[in-house]
């Protein structure tokens, strides 16, 4: 490896163009201008993580222990991780299937109205957190308008058990940032098919069918499921709108550990908030690797 | 390019404007409503502005929005140039690097940072801009390094060394003017996140203004419910009139970051 690397510099030494005072003095010379950047990193990023990395290990009296983790599978902690790994799935399910559509049926309508959908998309899917959860108390609450309209129409929103701040009520809101998402991230993947594509498979002979099942699918489902993945990522840790809309109540992962960081640690699991922090970074990475290796995939066979 | 509609694309499209706009429309209908839900009016709106808090927290953010900014600035711009250029062999790692905090979900982070960090910075508002700073990194990244790559930079750097120019003079007069609208993107994000985040401040025990809302929402949902209309759509419009507007290549910018 270190041979590689004095090659590699050797062969930028010689070829001593204009620039070759940035270049001059090998590996360690030419990190010396990133050292601003390395150490904010190092500091405000790094260090932090692996602080609650190590902690997440700790028993009360700074032992080795694996037993924070135990209880992150048990309990109200694995019941909590239940109930947000089925609601990431199920926002991002609907999220994306419900963005496909949207997103193919927007690629036909003009420019403006591209523009227009793209802007609002990234305002939905960014600035969502708090005023949203508080937009739809407004609209689905008990004295809505839409549930006025619903109730006017026949249906009593409220007749049966639905409440907005059940894991229901949180998984419907969710979708209200997942689909502009899904929208924002899948379009640039349907603007790349091909028309011709179509006419050749039309000019052969396909139905609109054949077309959808033997081109459109191979063809999007890399960037299907990737979108897929960022949108489950996106709901396992979003925090601002379930906070908001249930103030803290519903046992999600986020707002456990959000509990444990306000303060109300339970005495004698002290690291018990590190360790969930730790398994949600996990679940995470894997998600997010799992991500990556499809989009290579996809790259390679293209 | 332009396809006709069919009947089905109609539909789908009718119905995510009904999803997105109706609660839309049904929260500013609640926004108006007067006390006993009888009448409209501005009422909610002016109970806002009369909120001691309103203006001092909105300043709040504002004041972080802007440190935000020019940290990134001051960070980001110099490290990725120098990407481009001389350090070409860490590009991959930094690339990576600056990807690690869309992993890392916000909660753990602000686990992390309410456990490490010393007092001395967390007994200090502005300490949410450093954090906000990593945050907002892998998209800043993003938009930089967009921006730079779309430049002659080797040729506009070598011209102004042989011009007689300073690093740092090349750097504000030459590369920073040429990648505009990129800065101005990176800029955008940073301070649009600075302005509506919430789990960083609220867990770190810090009154910003998404955190008042959240407060004022105890005492008062109708005045809630208003601020968030009031930002929501307020940040929907701005957003709106700068990508449909004349000025279309300055926003595709923002879009594509």
């Amino acid at each position: 490896m270190s041979h590689v690397v004095a090659e590699r510099t050797n062969a930028l030494n010689k070829g001593a163009g204009p620039l070759s005072y940035i270049r001059r003095g090998g590996a360690l010379v030419s990190l010396l201008p990133l050292i601003p950047f390395l150490a904010f990193i190092g500091y405000f990023l790094a260090f932090p993580l692996a602080f609650i990395v190590r902690d997440s290990f700790l028993d009360n009296d700074k032992h080795f222990t694996l037993h924070n983790f135990a209880l992150c599978f048990q309990g109200v902690y694995g019941h909590s991780f239940l109930v947000s790994v089925r609601l990431s799935v199920i926002s991002a399910f609907i999220g994306a299937v419900a963005g496909a559509f949207i997103a193919h049926s927007i690629m036909r309508t003009g420019q403006r109205t591209r523009r227009a959908v793209a802007a609002t998309s990234s305002v939905l899917a960014n600035t969502g957190g708090v005023p949203l959860a508080f937009m739809f108390i407004a609209s689905f609450g008990a004295q809505g308008l839409v549930t006025k309209l619903l109730k006017f129409l026949g249906w009593d929103l409220y007749g049966g058990s639905f409440t907005l701040f059940s894991a229901a009520g949180v998984t419907f809101v969710y979708c209200f940032f997942q689909i502009p998402l899904m929208v924002l991230i899948f379009s640039p993947a349907l603007e790349n098919m091909k028309p011709e594509w179509r006419e050749a498979s039309d000019s052969l002979g396909g139905t609109p069918f054949t077309y959808f099942r033997r081109i459109a699918i191979p063809v999007l489902f890399p960037a299907f499921l990737s979108t897929s993945l960022l949108l489950f990522a996106n709901a396992f840790s979003a925090y601002a709108t379930a906070r908001a809309m249930t103030s803290g109540t519903l046992p999600l992962m986020p707002l456990l550990i959000g509990n444990l960081v306000d303060g109300n640690v339970i005495a004698n699991e002290k690291h018990l908030g590190h360790a969930l922090a730790v398994c949600m970074i996990g679940v995470s990475v894997i998600v997010m690797t799992i991500y990556a290796l499809v989009l290579r995939y996809s790259k390679v066979k293209k | 390019m332009k396809r006709r509609l069919s009947a089905g694309n109609y539909l789908v499209l009718l119905c995510a404007f009904a999803f997105f706009v109706v609660p839309m429309i049904a929260a500013i209908e609640f926004s108006l409503r007067g006390d006993q839900g009888t009448t409209h009016g501005l009422s909610n709106y002016r109970w806002i502005l009369a909120q001691e808090g309103f203006g001092a927290n909105l300043f709040t953010s504002a004041r972080l929005a802007a440190i935000t900014a020019i940290l990134v600035l001051l960070l980001m711009v110099p490290t990725i140039v120098y990407l481009h250029l001389g350090g070409a062999r860490w590009k991959r790692i930094i690339e990576f690097i600056c990807l690690v905090p869309l992993v890392v979900p916000v909660i753990s982070y602000a686990m992390g940072v309410a456990t490490a960090m010393p007092i001395f910075l967390q007994s200090t508002v502005y300490e949410l801009s450093f954090l906000y700073v990593i945050v907002t990194m892998p998209y800043t990244y993003r938009a930089l390094d967009v921006g730079l790559s779309s430049i002659p930079l080797l040729t506009l750097v070598e011209a102004s060394k042989s011009a007689g120019a300073t690093m740092r003079q090349t750097l504000v007069l030459v590369v920073m003017p040429s990648i505009r609208s990129a800065i101005n993107g990176a800029i955008f994000l940073s301070v649009a996140l600075a302005l509506g985040e919430f789990t960083l401040a609220v867990l770190l025990h810090w009154d910003t203004f998404p955190t008042w809302i959240n407060n004022v929402a105890q005492s008062n949902v109708l005045g809630a419910v208003s601020l968030s209309v009031f930002s929501l759509v307020g940040a929907w419009l701005v957003v709106l009139v700068v990508a449909v507007g004349p000025k279309s290549k300055h926003s595709d910018q923002n879009q594509e970051a």
